[in-house]
């Protein structure tokens, strides 16, 4: 088939139905639409194909961490020679400080705070040499390694299989309660998913551009940190509820 | 006394200013469309951002030459284009950019509903569930679901997807109009 066997029908009746006819055009068309049931079906078909794509759900755009992006290429580009480095440093600086005087002021309590504190986190072990104290893409070399160092150890799911790797753990601090970070590996990017005890209020959305993804399974509250787009994070929570039920 | 290398340099870092400046005018309020078209390009979401950081790259080296009417339709050339090099490039294997159907298609698509005699193709549409629709979308070629996103889903009129895709009219008109044969062929064996 090739391209210009467009009918003149159908030429008419796309145009038709994507309001490309002119008035007196469009007005003939319609008579003939009426008179004719074949073409009427024609007609039918395209507008309930229309409404199905109408349907189809927006993915969620992640445009403040396009911003960031955007902006960082941007600027590198107009001589402002200042690294990604330093820039990095900068929000961690910045972050630090925060957490240190929401730590001495404030509470670690709401939502807001503790999801900025396993950002902090999450950020530090990016830039540490590595992301983990403990390097194992073995849960069962993982879990009593924790179990040693926490009064809890928290679930760990080998997602592997659903291209989530298991890259190993930490312990990290939030307030002035040490709390348990399995990290994972998806796509070149870093994962911490912290683990919190009890029903903790924690923010979703994203901070300096990393997303974050909150849920609460059983006892738990899981968060976690990524510079993943949230569809991804969105199919590692369910990839990590599928595996514990494994 | 006259430094011609420093005024080089502040010349240059005006002009950065003003490029940043129609940048942001011109190619960010389009930010949101930009990722969506290039989600629907690629794929998927982390490509979808590669190539949107790209594109702004590309959009902002070439401000100077936007023409000053109709931006959305610039800046989603800017990502249309950057979507298929960076495919060429970066996933090769994964895309079709072939009008030529093969056998199998051409019978499917010619193929009377074989379930649905009699029944209206309009209801054994309605069946189709949302991720069906995805699905059929993305495995149409490139040329096929570039031409249906940009109209179905960014509602662009036949002139802004011509400008967009590079392409006649008349060659727009037949791709949507094959694409929507292919997508009510796809939808209608599966329901």
């Amino acid at each position: 088939m090739s391209e210009s066997s467009l009918d003149h029908d159908d030429g008419l009746l796309q145009a038709y139905v994507d309001g490309e006819l002119d008035p007196a055009s469009a007005a003939a068309f319609e008579q003939r639409l009426a008179a004719d049931s074949g073409l009427r079906a024609r007609y039918e078909s395209l507008l309930s194909l229309r409404r199905l794509l109408h349907a189809v759900p927006r993915d969620e755009v992640p445009v403040d961490r396009l911003r960031s992006r955007i902006d960082a290429a941007v600027e590198r580009k107009t001589g402002d020679r200042r690294s990604w480095r330093a820039i990095a440093a900068a929000v961690l600086v910045g972050a630090v400080l925060g957490a240190a005087a929401t730590a001495a002021f404030v509470r670690p309590n709401s939502g807001q705070e503790t999801s900025s504190l396993v950002v902090t986190n999450h950020i530090r072990g990016l830039l540490a040499p590595q992301p983990f104290d403990i390097a194992s893409s073995d849960r069962h070399e993982i879990k009593p390694w924790f179990t040693s160092r926490l009064p809890e150890s928290p679930q760990i799911v080998d997602l592997g299989g659903d291209g989530f790797s298991l890259l190993g753990g930490r312990v990290d601090v939030l307030g002035e309660q040490p709390v348990a970070t399995v990290v994972y590996r998806h796509g070149g990017h870093t994962i911490s998913l912290t683990t919190l005890r009890g029903p903790r209020a924690v923010s979703g959305g994203s901070i300096a551009g990393y997303n974050i993804r909150t849920w609460r399974e059983g006892e738990f509250t899981y968060v976690a940190v990524a510079d993943l787009p949230d569809a991804d994070l969105e199919r590692f929570k369910q990839a990590f509820l599928a595996g514990l039920s494994r | 006394m006259v430094r011609p290398g420093r005024e080089g340099t502040t010349g240059q870092a005006v002009n950065d200013k003003d490029k940043r400046k129609l940048f942001d005018e011109v190619f960010l309020p389009h930010l949101v469309q930009a990722y969506r078209l290039a989600r629907w390009l690629t794929g998927n979401a982390a490509d979808a951002e590669d190539v949107v950081q790209e594109a702004s790259l590309r959009a902002f080296r070439g401000i100077a030459g936007f023409g000053g009417i109709n931006a959305r339709a610039w800046a989603l050339t800017v990502v249309r284009n950057t979507a298929y090099t960076w495919l060429l490039k970066n996933r090769s294997a994964a895309v079709v950019f072939t009008e030529d159907l093969d056998n199998a298609e051409q019978q499917r698509l010619e193929r009377p509903a074989a379930e649905g005699e009699g029944t209206p193709e309009s209801l054994l549409l309605a069946r189709a569930d949302a991720e069906e629709v995805q699905g059929a979308i993305a495995a149409l070629p490139a040329p096929f679901r570039e031409v249906i996103v940009l109209r179905e889903l960014h509602e662009l009129n036949y002139r802004d997807i011509a400008e967009i895709t590079n392409a006649p009219i008349g060659t727009v008109m037949s791709r949507l109009s094959r694409a929507r044969a292919m997508l009510i062929a796809a939808l209608r064996n599966m329901s």
